[in-house]
């Protein structure tokens, strides 16, 4: 058996010229789905009987605040990969992920803020989710700074694994620690496990356009792996060779 | 002697030798403390409603004030590469140290407590509670802000890094102690939740040093 498929995952040139590549069709796949989900969601679907308009937030409040907290598992993945496999590419993915991730992680709690003042009449509650996602932002904030304050990548790029890892035992014990702190958000309103709570014309943009998020997401942290992959690599022959072309 | 009690008499040593090391972060809980009121006011009722909370912050910032170095000093002179060398599991050693660490350390913070309970007339039964839950829950904030100290060892101009990166960690121990004081001012049972305290710390102290050799050995990895 040929182990090609696994192995050419450590070369970088291989790496920047696939995903430029799966980044074309990340992109337009993201901009079609997120086009249709928006328009659908904000135009078309019925207005709350509750809330009235201003429940239409969630077509952008609930993919980020899904996808703020995927990206930590996703790190957490990539940590085990860079601890168990030695592969710089993850390391690469963890520091690309880690910014996106408080990017989202920031979004969800804004968009929350604007979605709160209307209905609950204040920016900010001490309520169990926002406290976990503050907390979440914390902790991406953390993993930012302690790879900005270690010089060697290498070496960052550890010390940054074994805090993800750290990090990803903590998390459930902090939000079940929050929540039992207190609790007077309404429940989720989409569970993988029980039918939803709205009518389908109101989940169904809401699923187009989380689709659409995760994939602008994988957009953008191809985007921002492969600026790191050149960046790390800038001594390497193709990287000067490709910087002369342009 | 053993590799143990050898380095158990280092620690005493190292301790008896700088004492200001062990009072400082007691001054500073002190000044702390005596804040408070200065900021809030001098009410007693006002102060003893919140006086347990306060204390409770204000022990672990002392706790992270005085964690903040806990390997420099071994790591710029060599003792932590020295410790590779040992027949011994790094991570046993870094757990030694973690626990003289809380004996010289934490355990004289957690003696002062009282004082500045009575100073912000916090409740007896409620004083009593505070210092179980403070008791339980250091060693586990020991352990994660030793870890911070291990991860930004490397970096000198990493300041205070280490501290803003385990901190919010400190979470579930921090509301699990919060729990503790409610119930201990409303007269309920609080033995469910020290146990779970104890039991986060139990935790910490098992696999923490496990993660704070990895730093570690990352670190003088790095250096060469």
């Amino acid at each position: 058996m040929s182990w090609r498929w696994f192995h050419q995952w450590g070369s970088p040139r291989w790496f920047y010229e696939r995903a430029g590549r799966w980044q074309l069709v990340c992109g337009w796949l993201a901009l079609i789905l997120l086009v249709v989900g928006s328009l659908w969601g904000l135009g078309f679907a019925p207005v709350d009987y509750q809330q009235g308009n201003s429940y239409r937030i969630i077509y952008l409040h609930v993919p980020v605040a899904f996808l703020a907290q995927a990206m930590y598992a996703a790190m957490a993945v990539c940590a085990v990969v860079l601890f168990v496999w030695k592969m710089k590419l993850a390391d690469v993915a963890m520091q690309a992920i880690a910014v996106t991730g408080l990017a989202f992680t920031v979004l969800s709690l804004v968009s929350g803020a604007v979605w709160g003042k209307p209905t609950w009449g204040t920016y900010w509650v001490w309520d169990a989710r926002l406290t976990s996602m503050l907390i979440l932002s914390f902790l991406y904030l953390g993993l930012i700074g302690l790879r900005a304050a270690i010089q060697d990548p290498d070496q960052a790029g550890k010390a940054c694994g074994i805090l993800v890892l750290v990090g990803v035992v903590n998390l459930p014990i902090i939000k079940y620690s929050v929540e039992w702190w207190n609790t007077l958000h309404q429940p989720a309103s989409l569970k993988l496990t029980e039918k939803p709570t709205m009518p389908a014309s109101m989940w169904v943009p809401l699923l187009v356009n989380i689709l659409g998020y995760y994939i602008a997401a994988a957009y953008l942290v191809l985007g921002s792996m492969r600026a790191i992959v050149i960046g790390r690599e800038r001594r390497a022959s193709w990287v000067k060779e490709l910087v002369g072309r342009a | 002697m053993s590799i143990e009690k050898r380095m158990l008499a280092r620690e005493l040593k190292l301790a008896a030798a700088r004492p200001g090391d062990i009072f400082k972060p007691m001054w500073f809980l002190m000044l702390v403390i005596s804040m408070v009121p200065l900021a809030l006011s001098p009410d007693s009722a006002l102060l003893a409603d919140i006086g347990s909370a306060m204390i409770w912050v204000a022990t672990l910032l002392a706790l992270l004030l005085n964690t903040e170095h806990l390997f420099q000093s071994d790591f710029s002179d060599g003792v932590l590469e020295q410790w590779l060398f040992l027949d011994r599991p790094l991570a046993w050693l870094v757990g030694l140290k973690l626990i003289v660490h809380w004996l010289f350390h934490v355990v004289p913070l957690i003696c002062i407590t009282p004082i500045a309970g009575l100073m912000l007339s916090v409740p007896t039964d409620v004083l009593i509670a505070l210092l179980m839950t403070l008791v339980v829950a250091t060693p586990a904030l020991t352990c994660f802000s030793g870890l911070g100290a291990a991860l930004t060892l490397g970096s000198s101009r990493s300041g205070i890094l280490g501290v803003l990166v385990m901190m919010p960690l400190f979470v579930p121990v921090v509301i699990l102690a919060a729990g503790v004081l409610i119930r201990a001012t409303d007269g309920s049972e609080i033995l469910p939740l020290i146990a779970l305290l104890g039991a986060f710390s139990l935790v910490a102290a098992t696999l923490v040093p496990i993660a704070v050799s990895a730093a570690i050995r990352l670190n003088i990895g790095g250096s060469n």
